[in-house]
């Protein structure tokens, strides 16, 4: 019962958790673009990320009470520090590598190092910080995980959830298949840079209203 | 040694007469609207300047074989009508350039082709537009606009960058008022960063509902309507596009001589590069006449020009097909091409298949502006007010 209703709530509401992890998992599929099978490991990665977000969310959803989690300042905040780690994930990830791909000899003077290459697990840590976004179809699995009240049945009800939404990502990865690879990487970084503006403002209006 | 030139047309004033005879016809039928309104001296006084400026326009083209500087001219003209009409409709309709949230509730925003880019998710999603505006009522209905952007990027693909928008003509201005660059390189690559725009403009739309670019980053809201500022956000909603305009509509296209604005940040163009691929026009680079100087590369105003593009004999998908790398090639390699047809042979032929209805499509958008605009500064000089 629980696992129908998560997968099915999953299923009606995934083309909006598709909007919210787009700008996120897509300028990142772009720029990495090179073989379709990459892309999909990509996505499993993401996916595992949100996977552990999700259920993490759905232990403290069966923990404790849901007017407490809402009414929490320290809950906001720390959602307003969720989204500027993923700002700062994403601008240091759009200007890694940056002049290899996008400037090439042009951008001899631009030097923009940021330590050993970490980007494999750029999708993972993305999936998991977009997978604390309070968007409509989150807050409604946690109103319903809530209402479990317990801590199997509510971890049950976000696994399913899970798997529904993320029926949407499934075609993201074929992009792969587009010829102008570069052009894509290109953009794809050129967002990541500019998805990572959008959520700095979002976590700094959200520490700014408490 | 200058190579002849390769049109029909051109130092012939004859052939170039017979040529403009069709567009005498559509630019009275374009600018009246087909209703003659010839009830004031103003009006008549407006409507012979816009009569006789385009005509001239489309007779120097045809006679000298130069398309670039006479377009301009003409959109140039369009971007600072428009701006002056619509401000001038807004303050006598309102009372000032901002609108409240009455006006939203109302549907009392009008809709122009740069909101396109944000409605076709949520539409496609969950079947509403988006926008506060008109469905099927007033000049700025959200349908007809569909309709008329749908049509052009048929017929010019990105053409209707340069041809059709009512915004573009800005920054090509100022990108023309130094006569050499101050900052020389810039670049080709900043061209994709529009796709960026677009990509996240339509997410961003189809995650609140709400067209964000119009909300927090159009600039050429400067220019024409905003927000009231009745509060922090609005405020910062003011300074984000009143800098956005002065960066990448003034500042750096004139000192890089590039349209900034429409090349690296309009998701609309980026959209209408799309569309270049299935419309019948292109341009094409004659290898055989072509020596590498790369001149057009230099003087591409939307940065759809590099080396390899050259070598390989086309333009970049982003090409708004302006006409100035062809109005700029010694050896007149470069030229307007119909897809499908030889490319070596009947540039005459191409390229008039392409001016008709392209400088149409600025007669469309210009004609009745310019015309009406004409009419308030006529009435503003004679009698101090514009109302």
């Amino acid at each position: 019962m629980l696992s129908s209703e998560g997968f099915i709530l999953g299923l009606s509401t995934g083309v909006v958790c598709l909007a919210y992890c787009g700008p996120v998992l897509i300028p990142y599929i772009l720029a990495e673009s090179t073989r379709v099978k990459r892309n999909y490991l990509s996505l499993v990665l993401f996916l595992g990320g949100r996977l552990i977000a999700y259920l993490t969310t759905g232990l403290i959803a069966g923990l404790i009470g849901m007017t407490f989690f809402q009414k929490s300042a320290l809950f906001t905040r720390a959602l307003a520090i969720v989204y500027i780690l993923l700002a700062l994930l994403m601008i240091i990830y759009g200007f890694h590598r940056f002049r290899e791909i996008c400037l090439g000899s042009a951008g001899k003077n631009v030097k923009i190092h940021f330590g050993p290459d970490l980007t494999a697990w750029v999708p993972f840590l993305g999936g998991v910080l977009t997978g604390f976004n309070l968007c409509p179809p989150f807050m409604m699995a946690f109103t319903k995980a809530f209402a479990t009240g317990n801590i199997s049945g509510s971890l049950m009800l976000f696994f399913w959830f899970f798997l529904g939404t993320s029926v949407y990502f499934i075609p993201l990865p074929l992009i792969g298949f587009v010829r102008r690879q570069k052009v894509l990487q290109i953009i794809g970084k050129f967002a990541s840079i500019l998805a990572g503006f959008y959520y700095f403002y979002l976590g700094l209006i959200m520490l700014v209203h408490k | 040694m200058k190579t002849p030139s390769a049109y029909s047309t051109t130092g012939k004033i004859g052939k170039s007469v017979l040529f403009l005879l069709p567009m005498l016809l559509i630019t009275f039928v374009f600018i009246t609207g087909g209703q003659p309104d010839f009830s004031g001296t103003g009006q008549v006084i407006g409507f012979i300047i816009t009569y006789v400026f385009f005509n001239y326009l489309f007779f120097r083209m045809l006679y000298t074989g130069k398309t670039d500087r006479y377009r301009a001219a003409g959109f140039i003209v369009l971007a600072l009508f428009f701006a002056f009409v619509f401000i001038v409709n807004l303050v006598r309709a309102r009372g000032n350039m901002s609108f409240s949230d009455e006006n939203i509730l109302a549907c009392e925003i009008p809709f122009c082709h740069i909101v396109i880019t944000m409605i076709i998710i949520p539409a496609a999603l969950t079947q509403t537009i988006i926008f506060p505006g008109s469905i099927l009522e007033g000049f700025a209905a959200i349908s007809l606009m569909i309709v008329i952007w749908l049509g052009i990027s048929l017929a010019l693909g990105r053409g209707f960058c340069s041809w059709g928008c009512f915004y573009g003509g800005w920054d090509d201005g100022t990108s023309r008022i130094l006569k050499k660059p101050v900052i020389r390189k810039f670049n080709p690559v900043f061209r994709w960063a529009a796709f960026a725009v677009l990509i996240l403009v339509a997410l961003w739309a189809a995650l609140t509902l709400t067209p964000q670019y119009c909300n927090w980053l159009c600039p050429f809201k400067t220019v024409t309507e905003f927000e009231k500022v009745t509060s922090v956000e609005t405020l910062l909603k003011t300074i984000v596009f009143v800098s956005l305009f002065a960066a990448l509509v003034i500042i750096l296209p004139l000192l890089t001589k590039k349209r900034i604005q429409c090349a690296t940040f309009c998701p609309m163009g980026a959209l209408c590069s799309l569309t270049n691929k299935i419309n019948v026009f292109d341009v094409k680079i004659d290898k055989e006449k072509c020596n590498s100087c790369l001149k057009c590369v230099t003087i591409c105003p939307t940065l759809s020009l590099n080396k390899e593009e050259v070598a390989r004999g086309k333009p970049s998908m982003t090409c708004c097909k302006c006409g100035k790398c062809i109005d700029s090639c010694s050896r007149q390699a470069i030229h307007y091409h119909l897809k499908g047809t030889p490319s070596d042979k009947k540039l005459t032929t191409a390229r008039m298949l392409f001016l008709y209805p392209a400088f149409t499509l600025l007669v469309i958008f210009t004609g009745g502006t310019m015309q009406y605009g004409i009419t308030l500064l006529i009435r503003l000089f004679t009698t101090g007010s514009l109302f």
